[in-house]
């Protein structure tokens, strides 16, 4: 019987081409919009080479600071590059900033000025730069006051202006920070969109078991009433269906990996294992989902689906589907959300494998599915424990 | 007035389709990161969102280092947990992290250059925190090699980095509202395109179901008088939702709308609207299996708002992605509205640069209307 029930819970599932649509293409084609849509976004948030102009002025091509320090930010060989520079008068200047070609331009008279059109950050960092030239003036002049004033002090009244000035310029062009970049190199935030498709992937999975379910449940379907009159175990029944509802599951996230492994590039981490593990539970959360659904409300098929899907959105909503900057609001404030939010729970295994060097987090998530996909066991046996019909 | 009332009550079941979509265009579309408003004639740095972890006493060349920083970004303040700085970088809460270790201000006084480890992600607002902190230790470890008195090493510093550069802003304009109306009216691309295609097709197959078009073809009314009234009923329905749509951006963003900028917006999603609706007619005549038409709405409606920019700004979009997005109607209306962020317009001439993208989309509704009118007369046979 249980092979029976198995293989025809399958084929009825199979059968059904909104199910497949549902559970298997849309996730697909969403991933890909997500794919189009988003692939470009951090590469266009990284800093760009500046268009800028420089107003050739007599006092500029005079003063061996800016015109040394702006060749060499405008160098094609080197790695930092941060200007293309135009070298033009001060009219031309003026034109190809209104007409928007550059973000600014610079003019040395008396005092060191720039022109930029609006406010922004590559108007930020073309001032921040000429300020950091503006300070190595300064520094220049301080330092040598500092050891003019050291060696009139010592007593030396042939001072070699020159070779102290070398001694300065060498100073600072020698100078090395150190600074050490410790954060992680896995920061690509619209991973996060790739996350919460796979945690909606698992979870619609919920519309398998539901209608798997409702096909056994007599209240609800005809084939339902002649099963449940049928001199079978209604246990073995509901396992058989469940388990089929699982493996139609499996299958459609296997697909989906593929997809978005092999075609969009998505960044799982490094831990093989440990993805299959989140998904294998992630996805068995959605059939318990299901499960609960289909016995608890005594509504017909696209009235429990309705409840589902919008239960699924509404967690992917908070996981940060729309938007991801809404997982991290709902993290930080109101966290007891995202702790009871299954979407929120396979998202947030995906991203401390992808994120985070230890597995903590991890497991967290992972025991807070188990516990969910055991209450919604739990709540749908009591529910369905000795169900008996007078009439239907 | 019979296939009206009939429209009608199909439309009543319907209405919390369209109210879903409206809260979403409410929601996402309304609500945006709020621009500062400020008009000033001054020019404004932009300001990387920056957190210190100090772990050095808080004085002298440390105390001195925190209050440049602070000068010259936003502070934000994080609990001192590794996960929740982890969590705040990866969701650009914060752009850069400042450990200062600890004895940094002993070990710098010693000439020992002390290291700083900061944390960091890859946009330009980390790659300006970064400039900021260097700059500050260039001058700051350069001087202290020549000065050993910590008060007049602090001294000198500021007075280097005090040294302002002149800026002048050759353009002022307050875009912030302009930003918003552009950000609402892309989002609307998604709510009308959805809520039309999914109400107008579902009614529409009410209307094919093939018990009902049975009767209705036997009935004495005229087929075209028939045609007409749902074509009109359907156009009402999304009239009504564009004139929504129109008051609701009036609500939430004001005065805008009533300037030459806002008459644009409104020319121009009506347009749309109509293009909408024809698309509506269009898919409502291919399809009539219900459960077909919620998958068609989702592709057709996602698809044109991902690819076109309805959701994220067309600046961010690839540009192989916008070639392709040239084949969707939602694509010249999105232009159009990117087109009225950016230009003032002051006459009613000036109108005329929207004329080309709204030329386009005329274009498709007549493409569409043709197409409709051929599926239609090859389907009118009922077997």
């Amino acid at each position: 019987m249980f092979k029976h029930q198995f293989k025809y819970t399958l084929k009825t599932l199979f059968k059904s081409k909104s199910l497949i649509f549902w559970t298997y293409a849309f996730p697909i084609i969403l991933g890909t919009f997500f794919y189009l849509a988003f692939s470009n976004i951090e590469n266009s948030e990284k800093l760009d080479v500046i268009d800028i102009a420089v107003v050739e002025t007599n006092e500029y091509n005079e003063d061996l600071v800016y015109v040394e320090t702006f060749n060499r930010l405008s160098d094609d060989d080197n790695e930092d590059k941060m200007f293309n520079i135009k070298y033009v008068n001060e009219d031309k200047a003026k034109e190809l900033l209104n007409k928007g070609k550059i973000t600014g331009y610079f003019i040395l008279k008396d005092k060191p000025s720039i022109y930029v059109k609006e406010n922004g950050i590559n108007e930020t960092i073309f001032k921040s730069v000429v300020e950091e030239i503006n300070n190595t003036k300064n520094m220049i002049n301080t330092l040598s006051e500092e050891k003019i004033k050291g060696e009139l002090i010592k007593g030396n009244q042939n001072i070699d202006y020159e070779k102290l000035y070398n001694e300065i310029i060498s100073k600072i062009n020698n100078y090395k920070s150190n600074i050490q970049n410790v954060s992680n190199d896995n920061l690509s935030y619209t991973m996060i969109e790739f996350y919460t498709l796979i945690a909606m992937a698992c979870l619609n999975g919920a519309i398998l078991s539901i209608i798997a379910i409702n096909n056994v449940l007599p209240n609800m379907t005809g084939i339902g009433k002649r099963v449940g009159v049928s001199p079978v175990n209604k246990f073995k029944l509901i396992l058989s269906s469940t388990l089929a509802s699982y493996i139609v599951e499996l299958l459609g996230l296997i697909i989906l990996f593929i997809y978005t492994i092999f075609v969009l590039k998505v960044d799982y981490g490094s831990n093989l294992p440990l993805i299959i593990l989140l998904a294998l539970i992630g996805s068995f959360a959605g059939i318990t989902l299901g499960i609960l659904v289909a016995t608890i409300f005594k509504l017909n098929d696209n009235a429990k689906t309705g409840i589902l899907i919008s239960f699924t959105m509404l967690g992917c909503f908070f996981s940060g589907m729309m938007g991801i900057t809404m997982k991290y609001i709902i993290d930080k404030n109101i966290p007891i959300i995202n702790k009871l939010n299954p979407a929120n729970m396979i998202t947030d295994g995906f991203y401390s494998l992808y994120y985070y060097d230890t597995l903590d987090r991890f497991y967290f998530n992972v025991i807070s599915l188990l516990i969910f996909s055991g209450l919604m066991i739990i709540i749908s046996f009591i529910s369905l424990r000795g169900q008996k019909y007078d009439s239907i | 007035m019979t296939v009206f009332k009939g429209f009608l009550k199909i439309l009543n079941k319907c209405k919390g389709i369209v109210i879903m979509y409206t809260v979403m265009l409410l929601f996402f579309g309304g609500f945006t990161i709020s621009t500062s408003d400020e008009n000033s004639v001054n020019f404004s740095e932009d300001k990387p969102d920056i957190l210190i972890i100090n772990n050095d006493e808080n004085s002298g060349i440390t105390k001195n280092l925190i209050s440049y920083i602070k000068e010259n970004s936003n502070i934000i303040k994080i609990d001192n947990d590794e996960e929740k700085i982890n969590d705040a970088l990866f969701y650009r809460d914060i752009n850069y992290v400042i450990y200062i270790p600890k004895n940094y201000r002993i070990d710098f006084l010693d000439n020992k250059n002390p290291k700083i480890e900061i944390k960091k992600v890859n946009d330009y607002n980390s790659s300006y925190a970064n400039m900021i902190l260097e700059k500050y230790l260039k001058v700051a470890n350069i001087y202290k090699s020549e000065i050993d008195n910590e008060n007049i090493l602090i001294e000198k510093i500021n007075d280097t980095l005090d040294e302002d550069v002149n800026v002048n802003i050759t353009e002022k304009q307050n875009k912030s509202s302009l930003e918003r109306m552009t950000f609402y009216y892309n989002f609307c691309n998604y709510s009308l395109l959805a809520s039309i295609i999914y109400i107008v097709c579902l009614i529409l197959s009410s209307f094919k179901n093939e018990k009902i078009s049975k009767r209705t073809i036997i009935s004495s009314m005229n087929y075209k008088k028939y045609n007409r009234i749902l074509l009109l009923s359907s156009m009402l329905f999304a009239v009504c939702l564009w004139i929504l749509y129109v008051i609701l951006s009036f609500i939430l963003i004001g005065d805008t709308l009533i300037t030459l900028n806002g008459l644009g917006y409104i020319i121009n999603s009506f347009v749309f609207t109509i293009c909408a609706l024809v698309i509506a007619l269009f898919i409502g005549n291919l399809v009539t299996n219900k459960n077909a038409i919620n998958g068609i709405v989702n592709v057709v409606a996602l698809g044109s708002s991902f690819l076109c920019g309805s959701f994220v700004p067309v600046e961010f979009l690839p540009d192989s992605v916008l070639t392709v997005a040239h084949i969707f109607p939602s694509y010249y209306f999105i232009q159009n509205n990117e087109m009225l962020e950016k230009i003032k317009i002051t006459s009613f001439g000036d109108l005329s640069k929207l004329f080309p993208n709204i030329l386009i989309m005329i274009t498709f509704i007549v493409i569409f209307i043709v197409i409709i009118n051929i599926i239609s007369k090859n389907k009118r046979k009922i077997g």
